[in-house]
């Protein structure tokens, strides 16, 4: 029963970390139809740009989010300007995969030949320390990681639902042609909207960075993770893709601490295929366009 | 009465293939005017090529003396040409309101957006009552009344329907056409295409009967009604869809129908 409480509890945390990553994946794939395979890349860069700001400038990585989500916005915007706005003029969409894995590669040599590829983790002297309550062990780094998570993404929800632009945002996703008939820009929303998903992958980043070691190479692993996330969640649906982080990585930190670690990455995969053979659009997806 | 909207020699398409070949009609302001025609003929393509979601590859569109055939659709819009779109245009899971909301998308002016959407809400009160519901919990006939009131909230000058009475009972169809009137008769001109060609041509001033991409034969709505061949062809039961040549006559006043460079097949 400690263990299974344990699970839970390292779970849910772990989950807020993840609900963060995969907001902005599932954001942009419900703003331009683009699923984007440089989403773990963008969360290592953004852990990289925290580590240095720590290193050369002794910031620490949760100070540092504002600086490193705005860099990464602008990433963002620059990436969706270069390279995927080309495909929307073409009407070449389809190909938007292999570009973004095209990016994730560009991101990750270029990580490479900064930072090199040995492990780099952010060492702030505080990653260890934890509380402990009925017995419990609750990590502090995990507990400030999951509240920023959370009010992050509860800023990304005020954005999305309470201004001018997160109407928009909105609307191009149900109906995107409905949208540019009220004149909404659809270019510009892509742009924007590709931006905040690479400022929450930069949120997330720090946070990983603070939990986690990390080299160029580990966006392999996370975007697999990210992937089934959003999938699991129901694609374009941000509130499916936090409840579905919370169910993965809670299911597998329970798997974890009560069966064995070696099975708790297959846990991902299995509840991933079960929920897709029962609902293929996901546990909040629509079958038809998605809703945010 | 004056020309608001003129299409000349309009050509256009997707791809490969042209769509419209060659669309000469006019508009006047204030009226209804209503496009008939077989699936295909390319009625939804003029209101597209009007409203900027598609541009001609030949020929003109002047609205209101503007050549606005290389616009975006945003600066048609600010020019005052709102289209509605066949299939449900509302944004499914925002409300009501939201939806009303981004109908003003474009108006900066807070004191000014308030106003229209008074004036929207007036107009269809159903708009207050279900403002905080998910638009898509509607039933289709209450859809439409939200897209209308948001049409309005730009102050249109033109307003582009696009079927509008499509999947409505016979009681919803009967007031989309009254609200269409009570637009009308506020001041501003509607170009309607409508599937159901006798509660078009009943509802309109005046009609147009397009085929192949092309318009063959203006009139009133009225005389259209009562024209054998148009009754026969398309408004008898299921007789529509096949392609007959009418011949082109501009025996009335209204929107004009230029004779066609080349005959149709």
């Amino acid at each position: 029963m400690h263990a299974l409480v344990q699970g839970v509890i390292l779970g849910v945390l772990t989950g807020g970390v993840y609900a963060l990553m995969a907001s902005g994946q599932t954001l942009i794939f419900g703003i331009m139809k683009v699923v984007n395979l440089a989403q773990g890349a963008m969360v290592i860069l953004g852990a990289y740009l925290a580590y240095q700001l720590f290193v050369s400038f002794g910031i620490d990585p949760f100070l540092a989010i504002p600086i490193t989500t705005l860099i990464m916005f602008a990433v963002g915007v620059a990436v969706q300007l270069l390279f995927l706005r080309p495909l929307r003029r073409e009407d070449r969409s389809e190909l938007s995969l292999l570009v973004t894995f095209a990016v994730a590669l560009l991101l990750e040599g270029f990580m490479s030949i900064t930072w090199n590829t040995s492990y780099r983790s952010i060492n702030t002297g505080y990653e260890n320390a934890s509380w402990t309550v009925f017995g419990y062990q609750i990590t502090q780094v995990r507990l400030w990681a999951f509240l920023l998570s959370l009010a992050a993404l509860g800023l990304l929800f005020l954005l999305l639902n309470r201004t001018r632009f997160g109407r928009a945002v909105r609307a191009t996703v149900q109906n995107p042609d409905s949208a540019r008939l009220l004149g909404v820009e659809s270019d510009r929303v892509a742009a924007l909207g590709f931006g905040l998903g690479a400022a929450t992958a930069a949120a997330a980043g720090s946070v990983y960075g603070l939990l986690y070691p990390f080299n160029s190479g580990s966006h392999y692993d996370l975007i697999s993770r990210l992937l089934s996330i959003v999938v699991l969640g129901g694609l374009g649906s941000v509130g499916g893709a936090v409840v579905a982080a919370v169910i993965v990585s809670t299911s597998s930190a329970i798997v974890a601490s009560t069966v064995s670690p070696s099975w708790s990455e297959m846990t991902f995969f299995v509840i991933l295929m079960l929920v897709l053979l029962v609902r293929p659009q996901g546990l909040f997806g629509t079958v038809g366009r998605g809703a945010l | 009465m004056s020309t608001i909207l003129e299409l000349d020699g309009v050509i256009a398409g997707y791809g490969a293939g042209d769509i419209l070949k060659g669309v000469d009609l006019s508009v006047e302001a204030g009226t209804i005017t209503c496009l008939i025609g077989p699936n295909g003929a390319g009625k939804s393509t003029v209101l597209k090529t009007v409203s900027g979601l598609l541009r001609p590859r030949k020929g003109t569109v002047t609205f209101d003396g503007h050549a606005i055939g290389r616009l975006s659709p945003k600066a048609r819009l600010l020019l005052g040409i709102v289209h509605v779109p066949q299939e449900r245009s509302l944004f499914p899971a925002m409300s009501v309101w939201d939806n009303l909301l981004m109908g003003g998308y474009l108006i900066k002016d807070s004191k000014v957006l308030r106003d229209r959407l008074d004036e929207a809400v007036a107009s269809f009160p159903i708009c207050r009552a279900r403002a905080g519901e998910h638009a898509g919990s509607l039933s289709g006939g209450e859809q439409k009344q939200v897209e209308l009131a948001r049409t309005l909230v730009l102050d249109p000058r033109l307003i582009l329907l696009d079927e509008p009475s499509i999947g409505l009972d016979p009681k919803s169809r009967q007031l989309v056409f009254e609200s269409i009137r009570a637009l009308s008769s506020s001041g501003r001109t509607i170009l309607l295409v409508e599937q159901n060609a006798r509660s078009g041509l009943a509802a309109s001033d005046f009609a147009a009967v397009m085929e192949s991409g092309r318009v063959q034969l203006t009139s009133t709505g009225a005389s259209l009604l009562e024209n054998p061949e148009v009754a026969r062809l398309y408004l008898g039961a299921g007789t529509a869809g096949h392609a007959t040549v009418l011949a082109p006559s501009t025996d009335s006043p209204g929107p004009s129908a230029r004779t066609p460079g080349e005959e149709p097949r």
